[in-house]
């Protein structure tokens, strides 16, 4: 059974890829049409939820469902940290992308990559012990 | 595994082939394009290559639901993969030639296709796995 913390993640990756979708499409067209000079400015929001948003929080959530569990009642481990991790790392990408659009505002793009970065940890630290065999017990 | 994931997969193995031979022509010292090719193999790889082995293993494995639990193709499946492809192909034909057309209002025209292609795919994609992407399976009891 998939955890509510993957359905989270994976349904807000299909979010960021539409949004990265459409912000490509945009400036597909601006390429073609000149749509506005400042177009442009799109091209790193594009990236951010492309990697992130998109593939890097489906192959997160997708494992965090999928790795071996453990035998016991938590059969993948605290579910807080979990939680946490859903929340900072799209706060961060948030984060991330208000500062690429609000260039005035220094240290937004610090802040969100400090959050992404304390979400992956905390995968790397639920996932490291599930990436086990069970075979030869 | 059903059609449409081998369908995804092959195409996303070829993609991913041909963008690194685009990547690595684009770094030969006689072959001057600047930064033409670039987006071009960037999303061969990335859209091409990354996303449609997503797709198609997501497609393959993610829990189906009711009647469909027999590894059948369902139409937005289908969408998806000719949507994407088609509007890659339009894409990858065109971009490289815009700066030199971009007064062409039909080199603009099949860039506008190729973007609501790209669009219409992915919203296809996200209609087909959304619903499969729950945390328990929706049982359905069979009419006697």
């Amino acid at each position: 059974m998939m955890p509510l913390q993957s359905v989270y993640m994976i349904r807000l990756s299909l979010a960021w890829l539409l949004l990265s979708t459409l912000v490509g499409a945009v400036l597909l067209v601006h390429k073609a049409y000149g749509i506005h000079p400042s177009a442009w400015l799109l091209l790193p929001l594009h990236f951010e939820m492309a990697i992130w948003g998109w593939m890097v929080q489906l192959v997160i959530g997708t494992a965090y469902w999928m790795f071996p569990r453990f035998l016991r009642i938590d059969i993948r481990g605290p579910e807080l940290p979990a939680w946490i991790m859903v929340f900072l790392f799209n706060s961060g990408l948030f984060l991330i992308l208000s500062g690429h659009m609000v260039k005035s505002a220094s240290g937004l793009i610090l802040s969100g990559r400090i959050l992404l970065l304390t979400g992956i940890g905390i995968f790397i630290y639920l996932i490291w012990s599930r990436v086990i065999s069970y075979r030869n017990l | 595994m059903p059609k449409i994931s081998r369908l995804f997969i092959k195409s996303g193995i070829i993609y991913f082939f041909l963008g690194m031979i685009l990547a690595f022509v684009a770094e030969m010292p006689f072959v001057n394009t600047g930064a033409l090719l670039l987006p071009v193999y960037w999303h061969m790889i990335v859209v091409g290559w990354v996303t449609q082995i997503i797709m198609g293993v997501s497609i393959w494995m993610f829990p189906r639901i009711g009647k469909e639990r027999k590894k059948t193709e369902t139409t937005p499946a289908y969408l998806a993969f000719w949507l994407l492809n088609s509007g890659l192909i339009l894409r990858f034909t065109i971009e490289p030639f815009i700066p030199l057309f971009s007064a062409n209002k039909a080199v603009s025209a099949v860039v506008l296709i190729s973007a609501l292609l790209h669009i219409s795919a992915i919203i296809s994609y996200i209609t087909e796995i959304w619903p499969r992407v729950r945390t328990r399976p929706i049982k359905v009891r069979r009419s006697e």
